[in-house]
């Protein structure tokens, strides 16, 4: 269960201070495929971040299996997005000079699994997001958009997460191949009772989503 | 794949860059090698100067030069009190006396001459007649040690046949110059008269010039028991342990023996003749630490450039659970990648051009040396000792690059150094990356 309550941020300068979320409270329960919805500087990423402990809120609580992410320190910060989150990013960021399958691999290598078993989850989290063998051992520049975002989403599934958080995850994909990825992250909630939080501001994604979250100057509507 | 494995990996990203780096480190780390090996070389060279050269003083009866002059004799305990001064490497003493034809059956293998009529009074407005028989007195030195040259009147002694005499010996036995044996039709093993004692030929000598190949040479103690001067010397010479305890050991002789004594050293010409040195260590000390600065900034800006280029990545990394710490080793691990192929390519290099760029530095500075040498004037004892001073130009002769495979290791060493003064910046600041700003610039 992620629970979030009364999360503010602000960016403050020496001249004038930002919200960026203000005071968003919202839950949502193991195997949701949710959507955060909003128009560019809604404070969509910005909420994205905080869940993922990317960053501080401000105030209020994030809750994650009762514990308290929103001021967990920067070393605790680690192990929880380890641990408990998997992310997914629109440019896929993978990791350029490493395969599909060693981009895989690597955050099990953070978590300190043993190479034959990270070697085995690996290859069986890419035949699940249909990547086949031989294109497990392409490095991402010889990979298909679609298939790169795939390979995220094998990567971040790799150490069991509780939370997968995607950054506009189909904006770089054609229609087609993005409604394969929404199917992908909606069968991966639904298979590995997973919360998946899907940042868009495509209105088509966002209906297909169990829980709506829309964003307006950082407030929830 | 593990940090390290990853960062050398990643060494190899950009092939292009990854050769200009190696190839611009390699030329650092070669620079800082070849100023290391010659500045050792010179160092060594220094100290063999300083310890063998410019670090004798002779020590003479004052009035005294040559068979000229008045004065007392030293004795063998001046010899003892110099040997327990501090500082005093080692002390030897001569005897030197000349055999005539009265003294000795040996001839002179030297023409008199003009010189050498007017030296023994024969010209020069005296009216005593050359005798028929006459020939010059034969110079015959007995030394402790056959191996301070500078002693003997010789720039080198070279055995041609026979062999060098034991010089703490009383036996009646001689090392006869060329020349003189030639004149004599003496053979090792064949004899001569001198002090109405039988002498035997041990060895026949090269001295490099034709005084020295008419002179004898005897062990001290031989030539003190058969010329009636037991305990006496004429010349004690004192090497002292280096170049800097010269004038605290002449002072100290001069304290001990008086102003019976005249103390002359080789000091000041030596100085001169060790300036060119410590012109090319000087210039070796500082090159070499710029090539290493240079070095360290070259590996500092490329993980700098590396690190921001990456900034995104290093955002993913912290994202998806990695540490600062394996981040930080991942991104050494690539620095030291590239300065150990650059130390490779640096050692290389530095064998291969140590010796060039120091012979290079040696022929810059040849001029400095050769400007400033000046020589003791020509007659006594300090034109005698200054003889055998070896001039600046001596000293640059003969050095080359001392390459050893300790030198490997320090080239490894000095990378390691430059990887590490060269990563720890970008190191501090891939450490405070943080992950939210990569996302806010996705």
């Amino acid at each position: 269960m992620l629970k979030v309550e009364e999360v503010s941020k602000i960016f403050r300068s020496n001249e004038h201070h930002v919200v960026a979320v203000k005071k968003a409270s919202f839950e949502i329960s193991e195997g949701t495929f949710a959507v955060i919805i909003g128009k560019s500087g809604s404070g969509k990423s910005t909420l994205l971040s905080l869940l993922g402990a990317l960053d501080h809120p401000t105030s209020g609580k994030i809750l994650v299996d009762e514990q308290n992410v929103a001021k967990i320190p920067d070393r605790s910060a680690v192990k929880y997005r380890r641990d408990k989150i998997g992310f997914i990013f629109q440019n896929y960021n993978l990791i350029p000079n490493l395969t599909a399958f060693e981009n895989v691999m690597l955050p099990m290598e953070f978590a300190g699994i043993n190479f034959t078993e990270r070697s085995r989850r690996a290859k069986n989290l890419l035949i699940k997001v249909g990547l086949d063998e031989k294109k497990q051992n392409r490095k991402p520049g010889k990979l298909s958009g679609g298939e790169q975002q795939r390979v995220a989403i094998a990567r971040a599934l790799a150490n069991k997460p509780k939370i997968i958080l995607a950054d506009e995850p189909t904006g770089n994909l054609d229609s087609v191949t993005g409604n394969r990825i929404i199917e992908l992250l909606k069968k991966t909630a639904r298979d590995e009772k997973t919360i998946v939080i899907a940042v868009t501001h495509d209105e088509i994604i966002a209906k297909q989503a169990e829980k709506t979250i829309q964003l307006k100057d950082g407030k929830i509507i | 794949m593990g940090a390290i494995n990853r960062g050398v990996k990643n060494a190899f990203r950009n092939s292009v860059r990854t050769f200009s780096i190696v190839f611009i480190l390699g030329l650092s780390i070669a620079m800082s090698l070849i100023m290391f090996m010659s500045y050792r070389t010179v160092e060594k060279k220094i100290i063999g100067v300083k310890s063998s050269i410019g670090n004798t003083i002779t020590i003479s009866p004052a009035g005294v030069r040559g068979f000229e002059g008045g004065g007392e004799l030293l004795t063998q305990e001046n010899v003892e009190a110099i040997k327990t001064m501090s500082g005093v490497k080692s002390v030897n003493a001569v005897l030197s006396d000349r055999l005539d034809s009265d003294s000795s059956s040996l001839i002179s293998a030297i023409e008199p001459g003009s010189f050498g009529r007017r030296q023994q009074g024969f010209e020069g407005g005296d009216n005593r007649q050359i005798p028929e028989n006459f020939s010059m007195p034969v110079s015959v030195t007995g030394t402790d040690d056959l191996s301070v040259v500078s002693n003997l009147n010789v720039s080198t002694l070279n055995i041609v046949s026979g062999k060098k005499f034991d010089e703490k010996s009383e036996e009646l036995v001689a090392l006869v110059g060329s020349d003189l044996a030639t004149k004599n039709n003496l053979v090792v093993d064949s004899t001569f008269s001198a002090y109405d004692r039988s002498i035997k030929v041990i060895g026949v000598f090269d001295g490099g010039n034709t005084f020295a190949n008419s002179t004898v040479f005897m062990p001290l103690k031989t030539l003190q028991g058969i010329s009636n001067q037991e305990n006496q010397v004429n010349s004690i010479t004192v090497q002292a342990d280096s170049i800097d305890s010269v004038s605290s050991v002449e002072n100290a002789i001069k304290t001990t023996l008086g102003d019976k004594v005249d103390v002359v050293n080789q000091q000041d010409s030596s100085s001169e003749a060790i300036k060119p040195l410590e012109n090319i260590r000087n210039i070796s000390v500082y090159s070499m630490i710029g090539s290493l600065i240079a070095g360290a900034i070259i590996i500092f800006l490329t993980m700098l450039m590396i690190a921001r280029e990456r900034k995104k990545e290093i955002g993913v990394l912290k994202a998806i659970g990695s540490t600062n710490a394996n981040i930080v080793v991942q991104f050494v691990s690539e620095s030291m990648a590239l300065t150990f192929l650059g130390s490779i390519m640096g050692i290389i290099l530095g064998f291969a051009f140590s010796n060039p760029v120091l012979q290079l530095l040696i022929s810059s500075n040849q001029s400095i040396g050769t400007n400033n040498i000046e020589h003791g004037p020509g007659g006594g004892m300090r034109g005698m000792a200054a003889r055998f001073v070896p001039s600046a130009q001596n000293t640059l002769d003969n050095i080359s690059a001392v390459i050893s495979w300790d030198i490997i290791l320090y080239g490894l060493v000095i990378a390691l150094i430059v990887a590490i003064i060269g990563s720890s910046i970008p190191a501090y600041i891939i450490a405070n990356i943080r992950p939210a700003e990569v996302m806010r610039n996705d």
